[in-house]
């Protein structure tokens, strides 16, 4: 394997101190359009603060499309670009582990004319150590936390990993959810266990990455049973017009806010309950699947479904993850995955 | 004032492209499609007029799903009964 050491983070840059920062990192192709904290090595080092007693030069990921490789003085250098505190910095760096995960499939999210975007959910204790917000609002403006975490991981892959709009990313018309994407699971209103542990994932604090779209609105403001809230949630899956509909591993994540969740709970269900729902509510005829797409990444078992049969829009209730974000209101989301890629749910390493 | 480069290091795996024959008659011509829609399509009519215009041996080969990377075992293929890959996408 060969190494292009140009651009590393341990060669500096001078700059001049009247400089718009901004314009000189565009010209390099850098940046994300918005001004930058300059990464000076008095702030990376105290950035680096944030993962005292390890290596800054350790590759804790190689990120393609650019096979960058992302050391923690790396991750460091983006995310005070990014306006992150010390105290993120553990939060990204497992971050961006979880990206490199195979399954994840991340040239392909980076690549893909898709609009689909990493979105970065924060779970466990480091939520309220961090401030980390899961609350009101918690995909919109606000946190410093949320807002500069999800800037700074797309930094890193803009820069890292080289998912350049028209180079190494060829999205179509992008979208917001490029710029951050990242949110903090309200677990103090939820009325299941946390997310990460319903994965196997049972750490003081873990991160999330699902590769999905913007957050689609899900508004029930009557309901007062589990059915009539799934069942909206199930229109907002099913549709011709996600990728996911002709990939049967695809994942939806369902965002339910506290209020809905409640609904559900009070009910009986549990997570499980949902998802199964979900799996048997959220169908398309076939045969409108068939006409829609040519060439359907299905299961073989769906593949021999009939025209008259109602297909699920995923091969499995496992594909359809349940947390619960947000605050007071009775609006939740779905967020469809790009397709082919499986999020991926990772201790934070301490 | 000085600042750190946010890139990283670059660790491309190495590659370059095999020499071009310089006449295709004769040749046996691998078509990749990647199963994008209208893909084959144009890869077909692009293998038919090939094997028309040079004489060429042209063999159609398709991945399985564009979002991945091509399967070892494909290339494989390619390798074995190819001198000459083209292929492309489309949407």
């Amino acid at each position: 394997m060969t190494v292009d050491t140009a651009g590393s983070p341990t060669d500096l840059l001078e700059v001049d101190d009247d400089a718009d920062l901004i314009e000189v990192l565009a010209s390099l192709g850098w940046g994300d359009g918005l001004p930058v904290v300059a990464p000076t090595p008095e702030r990376v080092e105290a950035m680096l603060a944030g993962c005292s007693g390890r290596d800054p030069e350790e590759v804790v990921a190689t990120l393609p499309p650019r096979f960058g490789q992302a050391t923690r003085l790396a991750i460091a250098v983006n995310a005070v670009m990014a306006g992150c505190l010390p105290d993120h910095l553990p939060v990204l760096v497992s971050a961006v582990r979880a990206l490199a995960h195979t399954d994840l499939n991340l040239r392909g999210v980076n690549a893909t004319t898709h609009c689909v975007a990493p979105l970065l959910v924060v779970h466990g204790e480091v939520v309220r150590s961090a401030g980390y917000h899961g609350g009101l609002g918690a995909f919109g403006p606000g946190s410093r936390a949320n807002a500069t975490t999800g800037r700074a991981l797309r930094l890193i892959l803009l820069h890292v990993a080289g998912a350049t709009p028209g180079d190494g990313d060829a999205s179509t018309q992008g979208g917001p959810a490029k710029y951050g994407f990242c949110v903090a699971e309200n677990l103090e209103a939820s009325p299941w266990t946390g997310y990460a542990a319903s994965v196997g994932v049972d750490a003081p604090s873990a991160v999330t990455i699902h590769c999905g779209e913007a957050p689609h609105n899900v508004h029930d403001m009557e309901s007062s049973d589990p059915t009539g809230i799934l069942d909206k949630v199930a229109s907002a899956m099913a549709t011709t017009a996600q990728n996911n509909a002709c990939i049967s591993q695809g994942e939806y994540l369902v965002a339910l806010c506290p209020e809905h969740a409640a609904t559900c709970a009070d009910a009986g269900w549990s997570r499980g309950d949902v998802a199964s729902y979900l799996f048997q509510r959220a169908r398309l005829p076939v045969g409108e699947l068939k006409q829609a797409f040519g060439h359907r990444a299905w299961a073989p078992w769906m593949q021999a479904l009939q025209d008259g049969d109602a297909a699920p829009m995923t091969g499995h209730p496992d594909n359809i993850r349940i947390m619960v974000v947000g605050g007071a209101g009775r609006h939740s989301s779905v967020i469809p995955s790009w397709g082919m890629t499986r999020s991926v749910t990772i201790p934070i390493e301490p | 004032m000085q600042i750190h480069p946010p890139t990283g290091a670059s660790s491309t795996p190495p590659a370059s492209l095999a020499p071009t024959p310089a006449v295709l008659a004769g040749r046996r011509i691998g078509i990749l499609d990647n199963r994008k829609p209208n893909a084959g399509l144009l890869l077909a009519r692009l293998a038919e007029r090939l094997a028309g215009r040079t004489g060429a041996e042209v063999t159609l080969v398709q991945t399985k799903n564009a979002a991945i990377p091509c399967e070892d075992q494909v290339l494989g293929r390619l390798v074995e009964e190819v001198e000459l890959v083209l292929t492309g996408t489309a949407d």
